[in-house]
């Protein structure tokens, strides 16, 4: 069993409280960076970041994308513009095939 | 392509074909094994992104009911009401081989019911809010879940290749030019060898008939 954390301005994450996730409202996405070693440490199977803390923290997430858990998702936040879990998405596709894949909606 | 360092004899060739012939199955295991861990990662990425798309939809939607509630009743009195509920251990994470990776499922076990808050008080734009939250949430563990292991497929992908390419174009080819190396120095010794014994043959030869004469 594990804990879900969720990291961002509280205006985005304050609603996940009720719903038992460990929720770390930060003033600036900065901020973030001070609660890390907590939350790889503290028994969190997915850390759930907005994106602009995604954007400051995204050299310490690197480090952990080799390992099993935690597993670090990127949501949009409250007023961000979106797209930026897509692009994470595609760092690990050009890492697979060496070349970026292009958005093929009518499969799947 | 590189020779390796090793004596030119009988016996280092028939180590290094049997190293060859290793090499060789090797690469085809893990040839095979990359064509794998492709289609395997191809077919999870088109599905993900129906996936993420889906979430990030259905957030914004919440976030959406959340600046209603807010705007009703205030954000001081939101947050407070939001206050309620302790973080508790909520997913059931276990571990699934996909060609050799260990990727993460993560399972939500029941999510605690919202509430603790008055609800004469509060909008009920706000219950609206966080039950599409909690309509949202399994959807986000299982995109966590599925790109984890996107991420965790894709740095086996890579190592994988470098592997295949570095027997494809550096291990076999080095074997097959010691190898052929080897084999045309016997080759060069055999030969030396032959015209050593016709020279002696004809040597001999000459020698028998010069005494023969005599």
């Amino acid at each position: 069993m594990a804990r879900v954390a969720i990291i961002g301005d509280s205006t985005s994450v304050a609603g996940f409280r009720p719903l038992g996730f460990a929720v770390f409202p930060v003033r600036e996405p900065e901020a973030a960076r001070a609660l890390w070693d907590g939350l790889l440490t503290g028994g969190y199977g997915t850390v759930f970041v907005t994106e602009p803390v995604y954007a400051a923290l995204e050299d310490l997430i690197a480090e952990v994308v080799d390992r099993p858990l935690p597993a670090v998702t990127v949501i949009p936040g409250a007023g961000s513009a979106g797209g930026v879990g897509e692009a994470k998405l595609e760092r690990a596709i050009v890492r697979a095939l060496g070349t970026s894949m292009p958005i093929t909606e009518e499969e799947g | 392509m590189t020779k390796m360092r090793v004596n030119p004899n009988r016996m280092e060739l028939l180590k290094l074909r049997r190293r060859r012939d290793v090499a060789k199955r090797g690469h085809k295991l893990l040839k095979d094994k990359f064509d794998e861990l492709l289609k395997e990662f191809i077919s999870r990425i088109n599905a993900n992104r129906k996936l993420r798309a889906e979430v990030e939809r259905e957030l914004a939607a919440a976030y959406g009911l959340f600046a209603v509630a807010r705007g009703e009743a205030g954000r001081t009195t939101i947050e407070e009401a939001l206050l309620s509920g302790a973080p508790g251990e909520i997913v059931e994470t276990a571990e699934r081989n996909v060609m050799s990776v260990r990727v993460p499922e993560l399972t939500l076990t029941e999510l605690p019911e919202p509430g603790g808050y008055s609800l004469a008080t509060m909008p009920v734009v706000l219950d609206e809010a966080l039950a599409a939250l909690g309509a949202v949430a399994p959807k986000m563990l299982e995109l966590a879940g599925r790109e984890k292991a996107i991420e965790l497929l894709a740095a086996e992908i890579e190592r994988t290749r470098r592997r295949v390419n570095a027997l494809e174009y550096v291990l076999i080819p080095s074997i097959d030019e010691t190898v052929r190396d080897i084999q045309m120095k016997l080759d060069e010794a055999e030969r030396g060898n032959l015209t050593r014994l016709m020279k002696v043959k004809d040597m001999i030869a000459q020698q028998q008939e010069a005494d023969e004469e005599r």
